[in-house]
């Protein structure tokens, strides 16, 4: 890495000692502001949808209901991700690499497009011009502005991520880094190479679809569309994906001082997300009558689970690198005395512990389950859909940008987090709620009662549809966890709008002592004992057997694959019930 | 003692990592994995299928 001064305009981090490009910090700061206020939309709208599903409440009258569903997917699975994850390029590509950024105009007019698009996406829904949920599944049209709305952004988004790559190449070019990026960047570089997959899948099938509705294009074949689509609807969360698993590796170095274990296996795992990933988009057309089997298998299974196997690479190799940070502080007691002498008040790190687990334990066992073609059947368009994805998407990647966003504030923002007592509880709040109304979700799924439905009692209906009576236990419990996971999503903001707009400024601060408002991350930043090779060494001794460096980090992960084996073959169970066989 | 040549000479890393250093080779690869098994294959299957005949 280049120590030498920038010839560019600059800050150095007080805390970590970077090089802080002066035209990469606002784009950083504008994208991020711009996400937090699509997560205040989308949280608002969450509370309104729960509180709806929640048959015993069932708030919103009908068309209200879709047209909120529709509002709430834009804003929590497109805008408020992907200007997080605009952000996080260029985090990635300028400060981490002590670089300047490509064209910074571009990236305002980029950031512009993103914008006007967004205001025109949020006009056509809020006016009721855009009934067609998330999806905009044809025959359903929108006003033709949603889509344009839509394609600006993309357009935007993808100029970003073009710039994320120029960045690095200048980067290279002026000696800014030596040998291979971090491997922080590396994910970043992995999550901007399946953002091109996904917005170019997304220019392909939006385009006709807005000529379509300027009556240019008679028709839209509605399989095609829903095939193109989810390269770009499932894709974009495959983004998160890589970008979250970046995050990890850095909150853990952050918090912990976490290592990484192995360069090489961590780099294969995100090549084998790039060439992968993007495909697990199948998992929507399984029941489809326009696919053979051949197809939906190859792309859902045998080629899909090699980013099956990515993600539990790094659902191991996070969690062993963190553990292996702890022994290498001194934490050396016992398999789980790391856990224990970990800064459990720290919001970055309880924000990524949470990540994790829940993105592991709850996201990753139900994908990959009720993505096998044949389970598939008795989860399809069942309300067990959103009960995966909220684990995935909210409490993996949300959960995670939020864990970021509070040493982004010191470090980026250079405030102080406001409201410190609410900030260590916060991730505590979500996380709780997050995976309550997961698995409310999920069980009242594994029922029947279907996703996006406004009345699962049709009481307006001809016929009478009666639901296991734990459905109503299960709703509630997703009602509950709801409004606890909206409250603590409200919580995040408020922080985050106080600590930005209105929070004590600080440029610089003594380390070695806790200070109100600054993660113990910065404030204490976390180095190994003075004997770390020694410590190393007898870490890593033959002697220690299978159990190795990291024998918590085991147990962790043989618990991990027990419940996948019995959630697994549970679902097999409830298959045969349905689907006799002689 | 003087380094011999060899040590001299700068290192050049691994095959495996020249190609995962290099993200314009990954992005045409995951492009194009992307587009012939699921965007290209699952196009043939849905233009090749038969048409329906209504009864």
């Amino acid at each position: 890495m280049s120590t030498a001064a920038p010839a560019f305009p600059h800050r150095i981090c007080p805390a970590t000692g970077r090089v802080v490009a002066a035209a990469a910090e606002p784009l950083i700061k504008v994208n991020a502001v711009v996400a937090v206020v699509s997560l205040l939309i989308g949280a608002v709208a969450a509370l309104l949808l729960v509180l709806t599903r929640w048959q015993a409440v069932h708030l919103l009258p009908a068309v209200w209901y879709y047209r909120i569903l529709g509002v709430h997917g834009m804003n929590m699975l497109i805008f408020f991700i992907i200007y997080f994850e605009m952000a996080v390029l260029w985090f990635a590509g300028t400060i981490l690499l002590n670089a300047r950024p490509a064209n910074p105009k571009l990236g305002w007019f980029s950031f512009g497009l993103m914008l006007a698009g967004t205001v025109l996406v949020e006009w056509a829904q809020w006016s009721g011009k855009a009934d067609v949920l998330f999806t905009s599944y044809p025959p359903l049209q929108a006003h033709p502005l949603f889509y344009l709305g839509i394609i600006l952004f993309a357009v935007g988004a993808l100029t970003v991520t073009g710039l994320f790559f120029a960045t690095l190449v200048i980067a290279k070019r002026e000696q800014r880094y030596e040998g291979s990026v971090p491997l922080v960047v590396y994910g970043a570089v992995t999550a901007a190479i399946i953002a091109v997959i996904t917005l170019l899948h997304g220019a392909i099938i939006y385009i006709p679809t807005f000529l379509w509705s300027i009556g240019l294009i008679k028709s839209i074949d509605p399989q095609i569309y829903r095939m193109i689509w989810w390269a770009l609807g499932h894709s974009s969360q495959q983004i998160n994906v890589a970008a979250m698993v970046a995050v990890w590796y850095m909150l853990s170095a952050l918090t912990i001082g976490g290592v990484v274990l192995n360069e090489k296996v961590s780099r294969s795992a995100f090549v084998l997300y790039v060439l992968f990933i993007s495909m697990a988009s199948a998992h929507h057309l399984l029941v489809d009558p326009g696919f053979g089997p051949a197809w939906k298998i190859v792309n859902t299974s045998y080629f899909m689970y090699m980013a099956v196997l990515a993600s539990m690479i790094h659902g191991f190799t996070v969690p062993a690198g963190m553990e292996l940070g702890m022994r290498l502080r001194g934490y050396t007691d016992g398999l789980f005395g790391w856990l224990r002498r970990a800064p459990w008040g720290d919001p970055g790190f309880s924000a990524l512990v949470f990540s994790v687990v829940v993105f592991g334990f709850v996201g990753g066992i139900t994908g990959v389950t009720i993505g096998t073609e044949q389970i598939n059947i008795i989860a399809h368009n069942t309300m067990r859909i959103p009960g995966h994805f909220h684990a995935t998407v909210v409490s993996g990647t949300a959960m995670a940008f939020m864990g970021a966003t509070y040493y982004l504030l010191p470090l980026v923002f250079q405030r102080k987090v406001a409201f410190w007592g609410l900030a260590k509880a916060q991730p505590y709040m979500f996380a709780i709620g997050m995976l309550l109304l997961s698995m409310g979700m999920t069980f009242a799924g594994s029922f029947g009662v279907p996703r996006r439905h406004w009345d699962i009692s049709f009481s307006q209906a001809l016929f009478d549809v009666q639901f296991n009576p734990a459905v109503d236990i299960t709703l509630a419990v997703m009602g509950i966890g709801g409004i606890l996971a909206v409250t603590g999503a409200l919580s995040f903001i408020a922080i985050a709008v106080k600590s930005v707009f209105f929070g004590e400024k600080i440029t610089t601060w003594e380390t070695g002592k806790a200070i109100v408002g600054i993660p113990q991350g910065l404030t204490n930043p976390p180095v190994h004992v003075a004997h770390v090779d020694q410590l190393n060494d007898e870490l890593h001794a033959e002697s220690r057997g299978i159990a190795g460096a990291t024998p918590g980090t085991l147990v962790l992960v043989a618990v991990f694959l027990l419940a996948f084996v019995v959630y697994y073959f549970t679902n097999w169970k409830l298959l045969s019930f349905l689907w006799k066989v002689g | 003692m003087t380094d011999s040549p060899s040590r001299d000479a700068p290192e050049t890393p691994p095959l495996f990592q020249r190609l995962f250093d290099n993200m314009f080779l990954l992005l045409a690869l995951g492009i194009v994995v992307m587009l012939v098994v699921y965007t290209g294959w699952g196009m043939w299957e849905i233009l090749t299928m038969p048409a329906g005949t209504l009864p």
